[in-house]
């Protein structure tokens, strides 16, 4: 919209809320018998998004599995809940900033 | 891709969860009940859970399917317990069969306590999720002041 680094932010932005999606379900599926965890590879698809592919969720493996075949960690969920709440703000935060910077220049660094 | 579906996400978590524990409060509540509609004593209900898609309701069915992955849970049917019921010896009671003994429900009161805490926390948790979703939309709309 502004600039690389504003595109980026936002593919950024997009694909955390993509992760907050997929942890969602993870939760709401944590009784779910023979549900298997899901996430994405958070490195790679940032890669990949940034030339416009669109991000696939994949199993996790390597979590125990319970007795009805379910393997959702709680713990990890809210880990990856708080964390990707935090880096959304985080990057919410830094769009503004860029947003200010424009005003700040069309009204010729006048107001505030 | 919309954070507003991931909110549909979490409320079919809720609503699941709200209905698990419901049929074990009532597991609980009846859990000397000798009498009921269908006669006999009153059989042991259980949730059953399974994955659900689901859509927000502003989505086509194009962006469920390019965006895929939107997995909710949702009650797909109640389990009755059909073993045998528990016959206790109370010959005075009023359903007590000739030899004194009463069927009575195969509830564990202790069992259904302890899955009524696990359904409770996971509603917790699915209202975690959703809180943390609503601060990450209310964000993005502050963007705009």
């Amino acid at each position: 919209m502004l600039d690389r680094v504003t595109d980026s932010l936002e593919r950024y932005m997009d694909l955390l809320s993509l992760r907050q999606k997929v942890v969602a379900s993870n939760i709401a599926n944590a009784d779910t018998p023979g549900f298997k965890t899901q996430d994405l590879d958070f490195q790679s698809e940032f890669a990949s998004a940034l030339s416009g592919s669109h991000p696939q969720a994949s199993e996790v493996s390597g979590l125990p599995v319970k007795n009805d075949g379910n393997n959702v960690s709680l713990d990890r969920e809210a880990r990856l809940l708080a964390e990707n709440a935090m880096r959304f703000n985080l990057a919410s935060g830094l769009i503004k900033e860029q947003i200010r910077m424009v005003k700040e220049a069309i009204q010729e660094g006048k107001s505030s | 891709m919309s954070l507003f579906s991931v909110l549909s996400v979490s409320a079919s978590g809720m609503a699941a969860q709200r209905t698990r524990a419901e049929l074990l409060v009532q597991n609980i509540a009846n859990s000397e009940t000798t009498r009921t509609a269908e006669g006999g004593p009153y059989r042991r209900k259980d949730a059953i859970f399974s994955t659900e898609h689901v859509s927000s309701a502003f989505a086509s069915e194009f962006d469920a399917q390019l965006n895929g992955s939107e997995t909710g849970v949702k009650v797909s049917g109640i389990s009755v317990d059909n073993t045998e019921p528990e016959r206790r010896y109370m010959p005075g009671h009023p359903d007590a069969d000739a030899d004194g003994y009463v069927a009575m429900p195969r509830v564990n009161p202790a069992e259904d306590m302890v899955d009524l805490m696990g359904a409770s926390r996971s509603y917790q948790a699915n209202v975690s999720a959703m809180s943390a979703i609503k601060d990450m939309i209310q964000h993005s709309i502050d963007l705009l002041k």
